[in-house]
């Protein structure tokens, strides 16, 4: 059936009007799912925002330690470092046997974190096995690089030297690193470093003030700083280790927290 | 850039993270010195109490993630696995983002590995949201019939 031109000029508007209904709905369809992605994408960012602050304080709280505030928690850790160390001979930076074959160099700052990770790990299972065997001395030697202010690092690891007067450096160094505070929170005050030389048991705490400023020991402090460059050491934990009284190597471990590479190492040297 | 160029950049990216973050895992379990060209930076931060979270390696986190992704941008494209994907690499770049926070402000060491992850979580989070927001259907144009 033939359609006049005034049909045609009809259904041509009809047509328009659905196609331009049908854009309008599309556009609109459109603009919904662009705002619902835009929702959902702020929700993702809120959710992983939320998570990361979560994150960071619950791993900021597991890093603070700080010396106890309960005597309980305080004896606890005299008791550890004590099970850890008592029995073995100390002589200034030295724990162990004089006449061990072994020594190796420890090389720290008592605010380094991974220090304390290494101190807390892998140290107790070397001193255990090795030093107390006899086979291995070790000597605690000073490099700054945690501690940010040259004087905090001066009289925290001064304080430690002073203790090895009285040969009691390690279980200075030992609850140092067990009541390690936040990095960077400013903790090593005075207040702080008279608190950890408290919970060494039999330190006379009067000797160890008049120790502190003793002249020798600052230059012990330089000499390990100019040893440490010289064995092109740069971060800490670092290692020496060699036969007693002969060259020294660095050692370089796989982990800081497992004794592996410290077992190997000093197995080797013992037996040659 | 074409959908097929997208997915072919991220899938290469995520094939390349997933690399990285399988060398730390097998680094981890295997207790061997991983390589690193940067002293013993990446020994320290794998030694360090930030080197897992809740006991888990999150170098094994990190190989669970890129392999999730992975099996995103290999499966049927449609706005839940676009959605899906991006989720996934927006918690990938925060979390990377996290782990170098702690490795420049708490370890003082930096692993190569570690960053050479997080620089691709970083090209790979934007690309992922403009992914999922550009593939909105497009405006038809009204057309006028001429009479």
């Amino acid at each position: 059936m033939a359609t006049s031109p005034r049909d045609t000029t009809r259904k041509q508007r009809r047509d328009y009007a659905r196609a331009r209904r049908k854009a309008l709905e599309e556009a609109e369809a459109a603009a919904a799912m662009r705002q619902t992605r835009l929702r959902l994408l702020g929700i993702v960012v809120t959710v992983v925002v939320v998570g990361v602050v979560v994150v960071l304080l619950a791993t900021g709280g597991s890093a603070k330690h700080g010396i106890p505030a309960s005597k309980t928690e305080q004896s606890s850790v005299v008791h550890e470092v004590s099970n850890e160390v008592g029995g073995i001979p100390q002589r200034a930076n030295v724990l162990g046997e004089p006449t061990a074959p072994v020594t190796l160099q420890y090389f720290g700052d008592l605010e380094c974190p991974v220090c304390r990770a290494f101190t807390l790990s892998a140290l107790p299972s070397i001193i255990g096995r090795w030093v107390r065997g006899g086979e291995l001395k070790i000597e605690y030697r000073s490099l700054e690089t945690a501690t940010r202010e040259p004087e905090v690092f001066k009289a925290q690891q001064l304080a430690a030297l002073a203790a090895g007067k009285q040969d009691k450096m390690w279980n200075f160094i030992e609850t140092f690193y067990h009541e390690q505070g936040e990095e960077d929170s400013g903790y090593a005050t005075e207040s702080y470093i008279h608190g950890i030389a408290s919970q060494v048991p039999g330190l006379d705490l009067m000797q160890w003030t008049s120790d502190r400023g003793d002249a020798a020991l600052s230059s012990q402090l330089l000499s390990d700083g100019q040893a440490a460059s010289a064995a092109n050491l740069n971060g800490t934990p670092a290692f020496l280790i060699g036969r007693s009284g002969g060259t020294t190597s660095k050692l370089e471990p796989s982990s800081f927290t497992e004794p592996g590479s410290f077992n190997e190492a000093i197995a080797k040297l013992a037996k040659s | 850039m074409s959908a097929r160029s997208l997915r072919i950049t991220l899938t290469v990216l995520t094939v390349a993270g997933l690399g990285i973050a399988g060398y730390l895992t097998y680094v981890h379990y295997a207790e061997v010195q991983p390589v690193c060209t940067a002293g013993d930076s990446c020994i320290k931060v794998q030694s360090s109490v930030y080197s897992e979270l809740a006991g888990v390696p999150v170098a094994l986190i990190g190989l669970l993630g890129y392999v999730s992704i992975l099996g995103l941008l290999l499966a049927r494209e449609n706005e839940n696995t676009r959605f899906a994907m991006m989720t996934l690499t927006l918690v990938g770049f925060a979390f990377s983002g996290y782990l170098t926070y702690r490795e420049l402000f708490s370890i003082h060491a930096i692993c190569e590995w570690c960053a050479t992850s997080a620089a691709i979580l970083t090209v790979m989070a934007p690309l992922s949201i403009w992914r999922f927001l550009r593939d909105a259907p497009t405006l038809p144009t009204p057309r006028l019939y001429s009479t």
